[in-house]
């Protein structure tokens, strides 16, 4: 599914604190696209130092793309996302809910505070791989993305 | 005047010849004898005696003759009898054609006739004369003892009277009454009497009384030696005896008698009143029947009972009552209900303004209501009562029926406890069951995901031992995910269900029909249904139950092509009946109901796959509809599931 018109490596941060949701959403994008660079931070609080490049984040890229759950240590999902939507500039990042929950009041929360999509993970090994692979062709190759995004 | 000259001048003797005079002095002598003696006689009578001749004319009178006409005898003597007896003397003197004067005093003479005397004054008085001829030179002289009866008049009046009204009183008196001698025959008797006994008055008067009451009365007449009569009588008198009577026709009938004594001239008669008890007699067996039985009814309820009266008061009660409050019976009768039900029974028997007594009860009678009671000891306990008015001739008593609810009160509240633990422990079943299935899908899906990965990865890079032991994991990893799936599906029905709103059935089924699309397809299923209605449902869970019951009826199939109907009629009770009917492989009755219980499977895994959730959930949701599933079917034939939903409103 590469794409000769990106050919810049596509930054994706995924916030997720189990270890094998992080392996098998790493192995899922790296047999969908080989030009995604997937960052992994475990907890909301990381997951702000990060997009705020501070701190051991300061080198850190502004990503294209944030997959977020919303069960995290520290500062949950919910309020990561509200400090992104919140931020002038972070707010323009598409954010992503990846999340086990199928909890009604989980979706319309979500979508209150503007999430960009909310995505339940299937158990099945094949759903999850499958959906990874369309978060990748409609977020990283279809959908048009700011070409640089300025820190505020 | 000596006597002997007035005498003489009184019998108008003429004057006497030489002669005679000379004779006379003999018969003189004689005479002055006898006139003595006669004058004593008259004299010393005790009656007025008047002595006249045939003319009519006192010739002769005594000293109580002049008292009782109040003259003095001379102002008498030859006056016409007329002036102190106007009537009926001086014409018995007179004879007539037919007989000598003689003739018409013999008819009289020795008879007490009475008459009226006249005084000097006027005043006149009843008299009773006695005539005696006296013959004497003169004639014929009539000597009259004349007696004053005023006194026995009046007393002879009197006693008229007195009888009269003794008469009157004996027969308006309401009792047979008897007067008995001492001999115990029956001197009087009145018109009750006769009427009581049968007889006529003739033919008991003279009688033994024992005639007519056989035993114990004649004997109370009996004095023996140690008492007189009297003293018998003494000892009965006042006291109601109670025996038996006999009438003429010898039938016997209890009586109650009243004996007094009448001291009479017979010497000392009885007086017996008599009255007929029979009436009296049935109904106080009646009554005492009657009472036995009500206190046998009392003591026999289960339940205490007590009867208050309109004031409160306790008038009676039973042995369950005495045992439930600890009272002996003595010490509550009269009391107070208040001191054994403190509130609200004294007060249901207040009448108000607005209503009457019998109003006032009405509104609680039959209805039980929750007090409480007051045992001796002071402990209280929980009371039921009912009650019901009586009436009686105090006025309305009410029946209290008291039951002692102590143990149902303990019982409610227990159920109520374990209701209670028992929502609570589902509540807290179900939460368990819902987390522990979704906690259990996290890590599970890692150990399904990382065989399959293995499995995708290595498959043919191990030996053939690896190869099997990771497929072995994989299976397991997803079977195991199934199973959670299904269990997490059946706690969701209890615990996020939603409201029962209009629902179309049919768009149920098309989302069941969708979601079974892929099953359909590669059975080649051919699926069918009649115009389903709109009924109260939680929409999702409708789509779950057409998704299971249609799931089952392609799955569990013969080598063929699976016909699949669903169907839709109302029932008699306005509810839908659905039917989800299959050509599939069927099922021996006795499965029907265990085919509804949790992980119940009929097949082995590799015949068909499942976990045995599927209709367990089926019945969870169509008993949260308010209904139940049932199941028809045969083996071979197929089956058919039937459950009914209410119909809504909307069409």
């Amino acid at each position: 599914m590469t794409n000769a018109v990106r050919e810049r490596t596509l930054e994706v941060l995924l916030v997720e604190d189990s270890p094998g949701d992080v392996r098998l959403t790493r192995e899922a994008f790296r047999d969908a696209n080989m030009h995604i660079r997937l960052h992994v931070v475990t907890d909301g609080v990381e997951a702000m130092t990060f997009l705020r490049q501070q701190q051991a984040h300061a080198e850190s890229p502004r990503p294209d793309l944030i997959l977020l759950d919303l069960n995290l240590p520290r500062m949950d999902g919910r309020e990561v996302l509200a400090h992104i939507k919140a931020d002038e500039v972070l707010r323009m990042i598409p954010t992503v809910i990846l999340t086990t929950s199928e909890s009604e009041a989980d979706i319309i929360s979500s979508y209150k505070l503007q999430a960009n999509c909310y995505l339940s993970k299937p158990v099945q090994l094949d759903a999850f791989e499958s959906l990874v692979r369309s978060i990748n062709d409609f977020w990283l190759i279809k959908v048009k993305l700011p070409q640089r995004i300025v820190a505020g | 005047m000596n006597f002997n000259s007035r005498l003489h001048r009184a019998l108008q003797i003429p004057p006497l010849t030489i002669a005679e005079i000379v004779a006379s002095e003999v018969a003189e002598k004689h005479l002055a004898k006898m006139e003595g003696r006669y004058r004593g006689v008259l004299e010393a009578a005790p009656d007025a005696m008047v002595v006249v001749n045939q003319a009519g004319n006192i010739v002769l009178l005594n000293v109580q003759a002049e008292k009782q006409f109040g003259y003095h005898r001379d102002e008498l003597v030859g006056q016409q009898v007329t002036s102190i007896i106007p009537e009926g003397f001086a014409e018995r003197l007179i004879a007539d054609g037919t007989r000598s004067a003689a003739d018409a005093l013999a008819q009289q003479i020795g008879a007490g006739i009475e008459l009226s005397g006249r005084r000097k004054d006027g005043s006149e008085f009843p008299i009773e004369i006695m005539l005696s001829p006296l013959d004497s030179d003169d004639g014929i002289l009539i000597t009259a003892a004349i007696r004053n009866i005023s006194k026995r008049k009046a007393a002879e009046k009197h006693l008229a009277q007195m009888e009269g009204r003794y008469r009157g009183l004996l027969e308006a008196a309401p009792d047979a009454m008897v007067v008995v001698n001492q001999n115990g025959a029956i001197v009087l008797l009145n018109v009750q009497a006769e009427k009581q006994f049968g007889y006529h008055r003739d033919e008991l008067v003279g009688q033994q009384v024992v005639n007519i009451i056989p035993k114990g009365f004649a004997e109370r007449l009996i004095a023996d030696g140690t008492r007189s009569a009297a003293e018998a009588l003494a000892q009965r008198i006042g006291m109601g005896i109670e025996l038996s009577g006999r009438s003429k026709d010898g039938s016997e009938f209890p009586i109650e008698i009243m004996l007094s004594p009448l001291e009479s001239d017979e010497g000392i008669l009885v007086t017996a009143a008599i009255r007929n008890i029979s009436v009296r007699k049935d109904a106080e067996r009646h009554l005492a029947q009657m009472e036995g039985r009500y206190r046998g009814l009392l003591e026999a309820a289960p339940d205490a009972m007590v009867v208050v009266s309109q004031s409160g008061e306790i008038v009676l009660l039973n042995a369950q009552a005495e045992s439930q409050f600890g009272y002996r019976r003595d010490e509550l009768l009269g009391q107070q209900v208040k001191n054994i039900i403190p509130d609200g029974f004294a007060e249901r028997l207040v009448s108000d303004a607005l209503r009457s007594t019998a109003d006032a009860l009405a509104q609680q009678i039959g209805t039980g209501i929750e007090l409480v009671g007051r045992r001796k000891d002071g402990s209280a306990f929980p009371i039921e009562i009912m009650l019901s008015p009586l009436q009686s001739p105090e006025g309305i008593l009410v029946t209290a029926a008291i039951r002692n609810i102590t143990a149902r009160k303990k019982a409610d509240a227990l159920l109520l406890q374990k209701m209670d633990e028992l929502n609570r422990s589902n509540e807290e079943l179900e939460q368990f069951a819902y987390v522990a299935s979704h906690d259990l899908q996290e890590p599970l899906r890692m150990v399904a995901s990382y065989t399959q990965l293995l499995s995708r990865r290595y498959k043919g890079k191990l030996d053939a031992d690896g190869d099997e032991f990771i497929a072995f994991a994989v299976d397991g990893a997803r079977r195991m995910q199934r199973l959670i799936q299904d269990l997490l599906a059946f706690s969701r029905v209890g615990t996020k269900g939603r409201e029962l709103i209009d629902t179309s059935s049919e768009d149920a089924l098309d989302q069941a029909l969708i979601n079974l699309r892929g099953a359909i397809d590669d059975s080649g299923a051919l699926v069918t249904h009649d115009p389903l209605p709109n009924v109260k449902a939680d929409e999702m869970q409708l789509v779950q139950l057409f998704q299971n019951l249609l799931g089952n009826a392609i799955k569990y199939q013969n080598p063929g092509t699976p016909l699949v109907h669903i169907g839709a009629i109302r029932s008699v009770g306005g509810k839908w009946v659905f039917s989800v009917q299959d050509n599939g492989i069927g099922m021996d009755s006795k499965y029907f109901e265990k085919i509804f219980g949790m992980f119940q499977r009929l097949h082995g895994r590799e015949e068909f796959a499942g976990t045995g959730i599927g209709l367990a959930i089926c019945k969870k949701i169509v008993e949260r509809h308010g209904s139940s599933i049932t199941v028809e079917s045969k083996i071979g034939q197929g089956s058919v599931f039937r459950f009914a939903l209410v119909g809504s409103d909307r069409k």
